[in-house]
């Protein structure tokens, strides 16, 4: 085969492209893991009783029909703040978890189990706003979120 | 025929029968979201699962198959482990069958697109460990620089695994669990999962290409290798723009957005390019996967278009959470994915066959409705995406009340699915009935004389 106009990979600059591209990940990941994704106390920490709910939340897949920070399915509404919105809270959300509503079915759970899923839904609510109403547009193609009025 | 064919081919067929269940429930979810309660006894959290697991298994399936099936003829050298490749598919068929099963229970307990119990999971890490052994024993076989397939499957392989156990890091108990954390590295993982599947499409999208043109250069040349480096760049860190809203730490989002950027080259690239691609599909036009191959570029500008304007930090807020996103992900895994896929199955189909069955009128038929249904699919749900970001925002409406403002969307969305299925429909019982066509009839493969081209 001719390799009149071809380029190797294997030369020293493409190999050290990657280590320094797969280096650069190793960082970015290690930092993901830790200080970049740490949050005050309080503010979306998982307690037992959350840790518990987050399982049942994948136990019924609950993401095929529900958002959290808008990722999730599309059937029913975004979760992220449900307990602490206005006109919902904890009740609100533990009544449609236990008797459901038109469009969704009651849930199978004991009433224990409803709390657990409050708790779980309650941490997301206690980490920030979604969706961000209130933003300010830059020149740069970004926002700033203005105020986080939710999470308290 | 030798045995490592058979399973190659197999992957391909069982790929095939996949894709076809992925998009019947695919339709009945589309349908279940207007009119909620149909077919009760598979109900919406029943059947988006379904869809989204056997989808991306038509992904993987293919796209294994596809490696196990020219990487023999790449090197010039049989599979390191034949037995390997044939565990590999056993592993799988037990696996697609506990998952299909699982679902049909109503037995969850993973996260988003892996929403099967965890301990199947293990049962892919395995499997994928045994191509990722068998994929760098054959590879290293081969004499002379890899071309940029080779680089785009060995990157594949190998972060698939990474970034894979990444997503069921959640399983590890951290004493300093948060929510921001746990979703954080969800993202972080699929975007990198994604990035991976999708070097080992184009990687396939390379060779087929090749092929056809019989042009063996380009994937040795710099343009290649320049987008393989930008392809790699995105899937190590363009990840965070699934998660622009989330409370992290905003560097992340101001990195992902800066490497999201760096796929204008790409567009650019493909708008300098378009005279030529015009010119390579009338002189290809008589080969059917090149018509694939074409339609698959049309798709990548389409939907780069869509992907890059999405990443605008100031565009997403509109769009996050949005049918649009929906739009972006059919865009990639129909649109591109699927016709690379197809591409790479008829293109199979000739070597086993020659060009007799894709000659098949309602072979072509099963492409334009594909690829027609697809862009009224595509722009149903870029529109209900559009209402649905902008009332979200600027509006006090609930829920429910733009829901009713979507729905008409929906209902185009939905109507051209069927359309959709039937293009797929068509595609699928071609190729799988020409891909089976050995083993019924007991014929071997003919050898493939380009292969010498390779080993030269």
């Amino acid at each position: 085969m001719s390799h009149g106009r071809s380029t190797s990979f294997q030369g020293v600059h493409q190999r050290a492209i990657i280590l320094v591209l797969v280096g650069l990940f190793a960082v970015q990941t290690a930092l993901t893991w830790t200080s970049s994704t740490s949050v005050a106390p309080g503010r979306g920490s998982l307690s037992t009783q959350a840790l518990i709910g987050r399982q049942l939340y994948q136990d019924h897949n609950c993401t095929a029909c529900h958002q959290l920070y808008g990722l999730g399915g599309y059937m029913g509404p975004d979760l992220t703040n449900v307990t602490r919105a206005q006109g919902k809270g904890p009740d609100y959300a533990r009544g449609i978890i236990l008797h459901g509503t038109q469009l969704m079915p009651a849930q199978q759970v004991t009433p224990a189990e409803a709390g657990h899923l409050v708790a779980y839904l309650d941490a997301w609510a206690s980490s920030g706003t979604y969706p961000i109403r209130s933003f300010d547009l830059t020149p740069w193609g970004t926002y700033l979120q203005m105020n986080d009025d939710a999470r308290d | 025929m030798p045995a490592i064919d058979r399973s190659a081919l197999l992957f391909l067929v069982f790929g095939v029968v996949s894709l076809w269940l992925g998009a019947f429930f695919g339709l009945l979810g589309a349908w279940q979201q207007v009119m909620p309660g149909l077919f009760d006894v598979i109900p919406f959290v029943k059947s988006r699962p379904l869809h989204v697991s056997l989808v991306i298994s038509w992904i993987f399936m293919v796209a294994v198959g596809g490696v196990y099936h020219y990487l023999p003829l790449l090197v010039g050298r049989p599979m390191h482990s034949p037995r390997l490749v044939r565990v590999h598919l056993f592993l799988w068929m037990i696996l697609g069958l506990a998952v299909l099963g699982s679902y049909m229970l109503g037995r969850f307990g993973g996260r988003e697109y892996w929403e099967f119990p965890p301990a199947l999971g293990g049962l892919i890490a395995v499997s994928w460990f045994l191509l990722v052994y068998n994929f760098f024993r054959t590879a290293m076989q081969g004499r002379g620089p890899w071309p940029a397939y080779l680089w785009m499957w060995a990157t594949g392989v190998v972060f698939f695994l990474l970034t894979f156990l990444e997503a069921y890091s959640w399983l590890w108990p951290r004493d300093d669990a948060n929510v921001v954390r746990d979703l954080t590295v969800q993202w972080k993982a699929y975007g990198a999962l994604t990035g991976s599947w999708n070097m080992l499409v184009y990687g396939l999208a390379l060779v087929v290409m090749e092929r056809i043109s019989g042009d063996t250069e380009y994937a040795r040349s710099r343009t290649a290798f320049l987008l393989y480096a930008l392809g790699f760049t995105n899937l190590l860190f363009g990840w965070a723009h699934h998660i622009y809203p989330v409370p992290s730490a905003p560097w992340l989002r101001y990195l992902a957005y800066g490497v999201s950027m760096t796929e204008w080259i790409l567009l650019a690239r493909m708008i300098r390019h378009w005279r030529h691609t015009l010119d390579g599909a009338q002189r290809h036009q008589h080969v059917l996967a090149a018509h694939f191959l074409y339609a698959s570029e049309a798709w990548v500008f389409l939907n780069l278009g869509l992907a890059l304007l999405i990443s605008i930090p100031a565009i997403n807020l509109f769009t996050h959470g949005t049918h649009i996103t929906v739009a972006h992900a059919m865009g990639s895994t129909i649109g591109i994915n699927t016709m690379i896929l197809f591409a790479a199955i008829f293109h199979t189909v000739d070597r086993v066959h020659g060009d007799t069955v894709t000659r098949v009128q309602s072979v072509r038929l099963g492409f334009w409705l594909l690829n027609g249904g697809l862009v009224l699919f595509w722009l149903s749900l870029i529109g209900a995406g559009m209402i649905k970001g902008w009332y979200t925002l600027m509006s006090d409406l609930s829920f429910q009340d733009i829901m009713v403002m979507v729905r008409p969307f929906l209902m185009s969305f939905a109507a051209w699915g069927i359309v959709l299925f039937v293009g797929i429909t068509l595609l699928a019982v071609h190729a799988s009935w020409a891909l089976l066509g050995p083993f019924l009839r007991s014929r071997p493969v003919p050898v493939d004389r380009s292969t010498e081209a390779y080993n030269r």
